[in-house]
């Protein structure tokens, strides 16, 4: 691999990073060649911007989540008594 | 033909989050609002006949989540006694203090803020009943739960590249859907 195209990602790669980032999951050196990507890249500038706000909201929102056991119970208690009004 | 029908065994995949999070906000306590979503789905069951397929089945659950949730009020507000209003100071230092201290403090975050965000949150969840709901249920897990990459892997058998793509879509397509209202 070529000593530039080490540096210079495409916007896949870019979108797989910026993704990776909100989740902090995006290593250093990948951050630092979205970075460089960014710079060049009007579409994948607004796409960080984006998926950046999407993160601030999704983290406002305060969304939860009911427990998978809560859940099943109400799998449960659901087709029990389906079965009993069909019959 | 009605517009809409129900799918009982669908109801807890679909809508359970979306309930749980319109009762949070209103109820404040987890375990009455996981009883009062119990109570709503078997409410809405024995009711089924009366569904006229007007409204699309989380509408229709709302509104009988409606009524659960005012019931409760009700109930615990009849409760004599309960419905005083007490007023206290805060501690011995701050007495004679009691109008400043019940002062609204501005940089407070007030209920409104509050109903604002469970309203985001709510439009979250809506927007992803538009995608597939396999991706919906991992994107929750990841971005919702916080799980790791690994466990949710393992969990649906995919391979973390295959996850990234998911979460890509999911995120792309949210971004879009909330995107006249919130962006």
């Amino acid at each position: 691999m070529s000593e530039k195209n080490y540096f210079f990602i495409d916007c896949s790669k870019a979108a797989d990073c910026c993704n990776k980032a909100q989740y902090k999951e995006a290593k250093l050196l990948d951050k630092a060649k979205l970075y460089l990507h960014l710079v060049f890249c009007k579409t994948c500038r607004k796409f960080t911007q984006k998926n950046t706000k999407l993160t601030q909201l999704i983290k406002k929102s305060r969304i939860q989540t009911c427990p998978e056991e809560k859940k099943e119970q109400w799998r449960k208690e659901i087709k029990k008594e389906f079965a009993e009004e069909r019959t | 033909m009605p517009a809409h029908s129900l799918d009982p065994n669908k109801w807890v995949d679909r809508y359970s989050d979306y309930l749980f999070n319109y009762t949070i906000v209103r109820v404040n306590n987890r375990e009455v609002a996981n009883d009062l979503i119990s109570e709503t789905f078997l409410a809405a069951l024995k009711s089924a006949k009366y569904f006229k397929g007007e409204a699309s089945e989380r509408t229709w659950l709302i509104s009988i989540l409606k009524r659960k949730i005012i019931d409760y009020y009700r109930k615990i507000n009849s409760r004599k006694g309960k419905a005083e209003v007490k007023i206290n100071y805060s501690d011995d230092y701050n007495e004679g203090e009691w109008l400043e201290e019940q002062v609204a403090d501005q940089f407070d975050r007030t209920a409104e803020d509050e109903m604002e965000n469970n309203e985001l949150g709510l439009a979250i969840l809506e927007c992803l009943d538009s995608i597939n709901e396999k991706h919906a249920e991992i994107f929750k897990r990841k971005t919702i739960d916080g799980a790791d990459t690994e466990a949710i892997c393992n969990e649906f058998n995919i391979t973390p590249s295959n996850l990234w793509v998911i979460i890509h879509r999911a995120r792309t397509a949210l971004a879009a859907c909330l995107e006249k209202n919130w962006f």
